[in-house]
């Protein structure tokens, strides 16, 4: 069974390599992309159903370090198998999406190989048994986050995004980095299960937890790394769905989750975690519920439901282990592509993905109306949907860490859970009210693909940032520094929308939406393969059902029942300043002029001061050159050979007579 | 006798070309002819470990003793095939202006000998001749061939400084080697190695090993005394800069492994904190140095400050570990380097200069193929996982974090985050050359970008994209990059069990 789970980490890279090559033939490429895709599914599926139960399967084979194992294993086992068939139905679902969202890119090809590239990196990571090869899958995602971010990058917001995006992470990632071979050391291994039993060096342990936690931190978007997602949403809609849902973004509470034994005993690191968990969810759900723009509204609530994850992990008591946070991990996963799958469907009918723009579209659209729904509704975690039942996992397990010994830890992280679940409820009913409620003008013909009224329907300080692209300063000097945010995260596609429309969406994109909705629905039954993966307490269900029923509740009154945006209710600048993130953009602008300055500085030094030893080397021995020429010009004076002579005689006789 | 013939065959095809007077069509096929059988010949050498072992000068008992092992076995490789990537490219196009052809090719095969009798030799003095032989052709390459858009002082500058420094580098080592030689009565390197420093007192091993650091150490270049390598770099031409990159280079840590590490390891461990704060410093100065520098040539010569800064905080941390990352992270800096300086070479020859705040359009849709290998180049300087360079760089850190036990653990830990934040460094300069670079940042969309490219190619910076046998050295490359990342233990089990044998004193040939 081993060649399985070989094949489905090698299959996807090959699918990348072979897509690369045949990037032109755009059928080509996109049946490799989707049968390749579509296949893992099948292994990935087999794997589910029988894992092997293994870890040590090999993949390359071992390396000749010296004094340091380097095993490079994979495993397979029910969490591996469960986080695989998730990210495989995932990445099909986007594969077949993107081959009709996309059908106009010219840089289709390379699209769907980054994708494979991607799905690849993240499977290394979940089937991978060695912190190097979990590191390798991790870095490859990262850098092909920018590659898709930076799809389009002729747009400077594009361009600034990823490098961004992937700037951030790899800021984060010296913490993983420097914890992972701190955990390496404390073994003599990178072989997980070495590392996960070694014990002693309590130094190390705790540097390499710490920095794991760090590096988590960045990639998943815990405060204070959590400003490139947003951002992240100038790539297509497809990218931000996979980055989203099931890969780069949740693989930090995969990590965890294979760490879980060392963190448990660990209280200090999970003190950290937690409070970086239960500030990010509530924090990002309050920044969510007034964005002005869909796709980055979807974006905060990734990470507001990451940080869910990473309490789970932060809270949960030993015997329930890591199994909650991995159960939300897939529910997300789910329902969270269902979304932007869904966000972009309907940006690409309305050609805008601004919420003031998208008012009202989604209203009398049938299958699309519906998936977005279940979307939303999911995410506000209303039963019996798949959200409710992780969700439910997660506060259930908290609350037995609390209760079992977790102290403020554990009852933090609950309370942040409870704020986040009235939080999430209320800004999924502010968009489905905003997306549905069709609009009290008579005759705006919103059915209309082409019919692009938007600029009417904006806001001022909306079109002033569609239209007012940002002059790109030409070049290298502040380009560390990037240029500011604009509150709408049309992609490319979105724009070519307005101005030639879009085909009509396929069957097969459709189905591709129809298959994560049902699976929003049904996908509940996944998780039973897992133990303590659905563990719903009685009471906290009652209570987080009333709780969101609430929440749901005052959005809809507060907005005249979806007459109004809820939102325009905070006042203007608090809410202008939300949009743009509280400045934290600001703030990695200046750590990224600190260290440009720092740069300049090693420049001036390194010319003034490092090299003016040289410099004056040569000068020094030009001048003596030109010194000892010039005295050798004529014929020495008697005298000064006189001198010489006499002081040489007294050197001599002064040597002798001391002897 | 293969490995004789591999290093006079260059030697005489040098000599040939650069008797040959003005302009023939024979230098094409001499220089092509004798680089690929050298090639050849390295291959056969280092499959079937051939060694030779004959007197040479024998009043002062010096032996003509070559051989090859697990710590060459992949450094003659790589000169010897990187020499056939720079005679097919330098062909492929038009040679530097400066001199006739030949003498260009000349100075290339020289330079190959030189390289290679280095990486052999098994004598201490033989190796230092071996390491003054690529001095000269290295300097006319520089000083006659170097970039003519540049005034003249400028290339005698650079030219000058080259020979300078490493001049000054070759006489602290050979007064070490003196010494060494003196006080073990050897001067044969497998000897030397398995005496690994006994009957010296510590403090002379420390002085022997200091004046060999410093020498070799300018050659690496170890911080501060890099401020050659830019210049050097910006002005050579193609061929040059990637033989100065990816052969010269690795002369300096090789010799470090080989003449310091093996003999005076006493010496070593007392100076590895200064070794590894100088690596450090030397990561995040290139690093920094490259987030501002202007000129794209420049800025890889200050990578590899960074890329080398890795080489010898693995090499400080003395362990077996720390050995085998140094070895794969010279060659993995050697393939990486030459890549990047062949992708570089070739746009600088048709924008005319590599100055970066000129806005230009992407290479990604006007030059795909050099789009690609660009990328990639990039990805492994900042030392993505899965391409060559993140092994080195990896296992250099774990080294560092878990040293030999006489080394201060705690100097050599903060040296780690350091060096991680060199990472973050060298992904901030990488990613920036990739945006100027790849995307291009020339406002305007595709239509904008093709009506200027009709109006003034070389203002808006469209090239004529890669192909025929330049094409195939850079795909080459690139391949490389990517099959060695994917799989390291071709380049480590090569190395490894010598290297453990080098590091523990038993002597390294069987």
């Amino acid at each position: 069974m081993s060649w399985i789970v070989r094949m489905i980490v090698v299959l996807p890279a090959l699918a990348a390599l072979a897509g690369l090559l045949a990037r032109r033939q755009r059928t080509f490429a996109a049946g490799i992309a989707i049968g390749v895709s579509a296949y893992v599914v099948v292994i990935a599926f087999t794997q589910w159903v029988a894992p092997a139960r293994a870890a040590d399967i090999e993949s390359i084979g071992p390396l000749s370090t010296g004094g340091l194992q380097v095993p490079l294993h994979l495993l397979s086992d029910r969490l591996s198998g469960l986080v695989a068939l998730a990210v495989a139905l995932v990445v099909v679902a986007i594969q077949v999406f993107t081959a009709w969202y996309l059908r106009d890119d010219p840089r289709y090809g390379q699209f769907a190989a980054t994708v494979s590239l991607f799905a690849s990196g993240m499977l290394l990571l979940v089937q991978a048994s060695d912190l190097v090869l979990m590191l390798v899958g991790w870095e490859i995602m990262g850098w092909c986050s920018w590659l898709l971010i930076g799809h389009d990058s002729e747009r400077p917001e594009a361009r600034r995004a990823a490098y961004k995006a992937f700037i951030v992470t790899r800021v984060a990632d010296i913490g993983m980095v420097v914890g992972l071979v701190a955990l390496a050391v404390r073994a003599g291994s990178t072989d997980l299960i070495s590392v996960l039993t070694a014990d002693g060096h309590e130094t190390a342990l705790t540097v390499g937890l710490v920095g794991v936690i760090i590096g988590v931190a960045g990639k998943s978007g815990l405060i204070p790394f959590h400003d490139w997602l947003p951002d992240a949403m100038e790539g297509p809609t497809p990218a931000s769905a996979l980055i989203h849902a099931a890969t780069m973004v949740a693989a930090g509470s995969y990590v965890i989750a294979r760490l879980f034994t060392l963190y448990v005993g660990h209280d200090g690191a999970r003190t950290l975690l937690a409070v970086l968990a239960a500030a990010t969810m509530v924090y990002a759900a309050l920044l969510a519920f007034a964005q002005t723009d869909l796709k980055r509204m979807l974006a905060y609530s990734t990470l507001s439901q990451i940080a869910i994850m990473l309490a789970a992990l932060a809270a949960a008591p030993r015997d329930i282990g890591s199994a909650p946070a991995v159960s939300h991990l897939v529910g997300h996963a789910f329902f969270k592509s269902l979304l932007f799958l869904a966000a972009g469907w309907l940006s690409v009918l309305a050609g805008a993905t601004a919420l003031a723009a998208l008012r009202g579209r989604l209203h009398g659209r049938g299958a699309l109306r519906w998936s977005m729904g279940l979307g939303l509704a999911a995410l506000a975690g209303v039963p019996p949907l798949i959200g409710f039942f992780t969700k439910d996992t997660v506060i259930d397990a908290a609350l037995e860490g609390a209760t079992g010994g977790g102290g403020a830890r554990a009852w933090l992280v609950v309370v942040a859970l409870f704020v986040t679940v009235v939080l999430t409820a209320a800004y999924c009913a502010r968009t489905w009210l905003l997306l549905d409620t069709p609009l009290a003008r008579p005759g705006t013909g919103t059915d209309s693909a082409n019919d692009i009224d938007i600029d009417a329907e904006m806001p001022a300080h909306v079109r002033a940032d569609a239209t007012e692209v940002p002059e790109t300063v030409v070049v290298a000097e502040e380009d560390v520094a990037v240029v500011t945010v604009a509150d709408s995260a049309d992609d490319a596609e979105v724009e070519r929308v307005r101005a030639h429309g879009h085909a009509p969406i396929t069957l097969a994109a459709a189905l591709s939406v129809a298959v994560l909705a049902a699976l929003t629905v049904v996908g509940t039954l996944l998780l039973t393969s897992l133990n303590g993966a659905l563990h719903i307490g009685v009471l906290t269900a009652l209570l987080s059902v009333l709780l969101i029923a609430g929440g749901a509740y005052a959005v809809w009154t507060l907005s005249d029942r979806g007459r109004h945006d809820v939102a325009d209710r905070v006042p203007g600048h608090v809410r202008d300043a939300a949009v743009r993130g509280f400045g934290a953009d600001t703030a990695y602008l200046g750590v990224g002029r600190a260290v440009t300055a720092v740069a300049r500085l090693v420049v001036v030094l390194d010319r003034d001061v490092v090299d003016a030893y040289p410099r004056a080397t040569a000068v020094v021995a030009r001048g003596l050159g030109r010194a000892g020429e010039r005295s050798h010009r004529g014929v020495p004076s008697l005298s000064l050979v006189g001198l010489l002579v006499g002081v040489v005689v007294i050197a001599v006789l002064g040597v002798t007579a001391w002897r | 006798m293969a490995l004789t013939l591999m290093l006079l065959l260059p030697l005489l095809a040098a000599v040939a070309l650069i008797a040959i007077p003005g302009e023939s069509r024979a230098e094409r096929g001499i220089a092509l002819g004798a680089s690929v059988l050298t090639a050849l010949l390295a291959v056969v050498v280092v499959a079937g470990r051939h060694e030779i072992d004959v007197p040479w000068i024998r009043s002062l008992g010096i032996r003509w003793h070559f051989g090859v092992d697990g710590v060459s076995a992949a450094l003659v490789l790589l000169t010897a095939l990187l020499t056939v990537a720079v005679v097919v490219h330098t062909l492929a196009g038009r040679m530097p202006a400066g001199g006739t052809g030949s003498t260009f090719l000349g100075c290339i095969l020289l330079v190959e000998t030189g390289a290679l009798a280095t990486f052999l030799a098994r004598d201490a003095i033989l190796f230092f001749i071996a390491f003054e032989v690529v001095l000269v052709p290295m300097w006319v390459l520089i000083r006659s061939f170097g970039d003519d858009h540049v005034p003249d002082e400028r290339r005698s500058d650079a030219a000058g400084r080259f020979v300078l420094f490493t001049v000054l580098g070759s006489t602290l080592m050979l007064v070490g080697i003196l010494f060494l030689v003196h006080h073990q009565g050897t001067s044969d390197l497998t000897e030397l190695a398995r005496l690994h420093g006994d009957g010296i007192s510590r403090s002379l091993e420390t002085a022997i090993a200091g004046m060999l650091l410093l020498g070799l150490g300018i050659k690496v270049p170890l911080w501060p005394l890099h401020t050659w390598l830019p210049s050097a770099h910006t002005i050579a031409p193609t061929a040059g800069s990637v033989l100065l990159a990816a052969v010269l280079l690795k002369m300096g840590t090789y010799g470090i492994v080989r003449l310091v590490v093996a003999t005076v390891p006493n010496g070593v461990a007392t100076l590895s904190p200064v070794l590894a704060i100088l690596g450090v410093i030397g990561i995040l100065w290139g690093g920094l140095a490259c987030l501002v520098e202007r000129d794209l040539k420049r800025l890889i010569a200050y990578s590899s400050v960074a890329h080398m800064g890795f080489v010898v905080l693995a090499l400080a941390s003395g362990s077996d570990t720390g050995l085998q990352a140094a070895l794969l992270g010279n060659i993995a800096h050697g393939i990486v380097a030459a890549l990047l300086f062949f992708v570089v070479g070739d746009l600088k020859e048709q924008w005319g200069s590599a100055d970066l705040r000129t806005a230009r359009v992407g290479l990604r849709d006007t030059a795909p193929r050099f789009g690609v290998v660009l990328l990639v180049g990039l990805a492994a300087a900042l030392g993505l996982p899965g391409l060559i360079t993140f092994w080195g760089e990896f296992l250099a850190l774990y080294a560092a974090w878990s040293p030999a036990p006489d080394r201060p653990a705690t100097l050599m830990r903060v040296c780690v985050v350091l060096g991680a934040v060199g990472l973050a460094l060298a992904a901030a300069y990488s990613l920036r050359v990739a945006r100027l670079v790849w995307s291009g940042e020339a406002s305007g969309g595709a239509a904008a970008v093709t009506a200027r490219a009709e109006d003034a190619p070389a203002e808006s910076g469209a090239v004529v994209d890669a192909r025929g046998a330049r094409w195939g050295v850079v795909l080459t490359l690139t391949v490389a990059v990517v099959v060695l990342g994917v799989l390291p233990q071709l380049l480590l089990g090569v190395s490894g069990p010598d290297a453990i044998r080098l590091i523990s004193g038993a002597g390294v040939l069987p």
